[in-house]
């Protein structure tokens, strides 16, 4: 049973505490880049990813990976979430409850 | 004829014999195995709630999560590690927040084709039975379904906490029932997610009965104000409170 390497739920807020941890996150992509994009997260924060890449990336990506700052990831693992019925408040509100009062049922 | 009757008289003893033993035996089965009906409900988790709740449970032949036993689990998570063997797939599922061992029993040709349509680092939703293997908790599968709408996963973890939070809630409720034994969990599982509570209604089940002014004087009775004093209520306050004459309290 192994519980190594758990990614924490996170959104653009939370980024910045889990500097160094692993974290998942699903983002908006903004503009794709070379090794990377720039993205708008769930609660609408700047991310920058570093990493490969899926090609092509849908509108919406998950990435997990370390969280380098309060603003940038390296990826580790990258994938697509799709072009249109993502519901990024849902997530949203889904990472503030699982880092907030049921954050034992997640890390 | 009379050998036919003596048959059927052995028939009847040994009848006579059979029900008793079957009474004594299938009586525990069906009830035991329609209570197990009863309380195997599908439950969504994480992978870091079932690891916690092998941590504290052990050696137990079932394990308890918030109170209500676990058999059938729903995970959502991503496939890593996939290895095809011939009668079965094993693969590690990944959901963030832990990984537990899958393994996917191939016996026909429609599971083969189910097992290799799932590719590794691939989302899917899975359901299975936690088993234990070798010492080690492993999960049967038994469904596995790619996702192909990633709200699921959002779906899914909305779900776990909803399930905790209401099992939680029964847990408190209900103190007394112990989590030991496997039948007051029994009663307690009744009332888990997929069924709606009614234990809570039957002290209201009492009042049905009685007629209109009774039951208004009993309700004014159950009153938090009234139940609180230890006097009781006077005949005279109920008649003023209620608007209803003397004779027809009493």
């Amino acid at each position: 049973m192994d519980t190594s390497n758990p990614a924490v739920l996170v959104n653009g807020d939370l980024l910045g505490s889990y500097v160094g941890r692993r974290v998942r996150t699903v983002i908006q992509v903004v503009q794709p880049s070379a090794g990377g994009l720039t993205g708008r997260s769930t609660d609408e924060k700047q991310v920058v990813v570093k990493g490969q890449m899926p090609s092509p990336v849908t509108t919406f990506v998950e990435v997990i990976g370390v969280a380098d700052s309060a603003q940038a990831i390296t990826a580790e693992i990258v994938t697509n979430f799709g072009d249109t019925t993502f519901d990024a408040n849902n997530f949203n509100q889904l990472c503030q409850h699982a880092n907030g009062a049921f954050r034992h049922l997640f890390i | 004829m009379y050998g036919g009757d003596f048959d059927g008289n052995a028939a009847f003893s040994g009848g006579g014999f059979m029900p008793s033993q079957a009474t004594q035996s299938t009586d525990p089965f069906p009830s035991a195995l329609s209570k197990h009906r009863d309380t195997q409900t599908l439950i969504p988790l994480t992978v870091r709630q079932i690891n916690k709740a092998l941590l504290s449970n052990d050696d137990k032949v079932n394990i308890l999560i918030d109170g209500v036993d676990v058999n059938n689990v729903k995970l959502v998570g991503m496939v890593m590690n996939k290895a095809e063997r011939v009668t079965d797939v094993s693969f590690v599922l990944d959901d963030g927040t832990g990984r537990i061992d899958c393994n996917r029993w191939v016996h026909e040709a429609v599971d083969t084709k189910e097992m290799e349509a799932i590719l590794e680092r691939m989302y899917v939703r899975v359901h299975g039975q936690l088993k234990g293997f070798q010492g080690k908790k492993q999960l049967v599968v038994f469904g596995i379904k790619p996702v192909t709408d990633f709200d699921e996963i959002t779906h899914h973890f909305v779900e776990c906490i909803y399930v905790h939070s209401y099992n939680t809630k029964l847990m408190k409720q209900q103190p007394g029932s112990s989590n030991q034994t496997h039948m007051p969990s029994a009663a307690v599982t009744t009332q888990t997610y997929q069924t709606g509570p009614s234990n809570q209604f039957t002290g209201q089940h009492v009042a049905d009965g009685l007629q209109g002014v009774e039951k208004m004087v009993l309700d004014y009775l159950h009153l938090p104000g009234s139940l609180a004093r230890e006097s009781g209520v006077h005949q005279e306050e109920l008649v003023k409170q209620l608007g209803i004459p003397l004779n027809k309290i009493t």
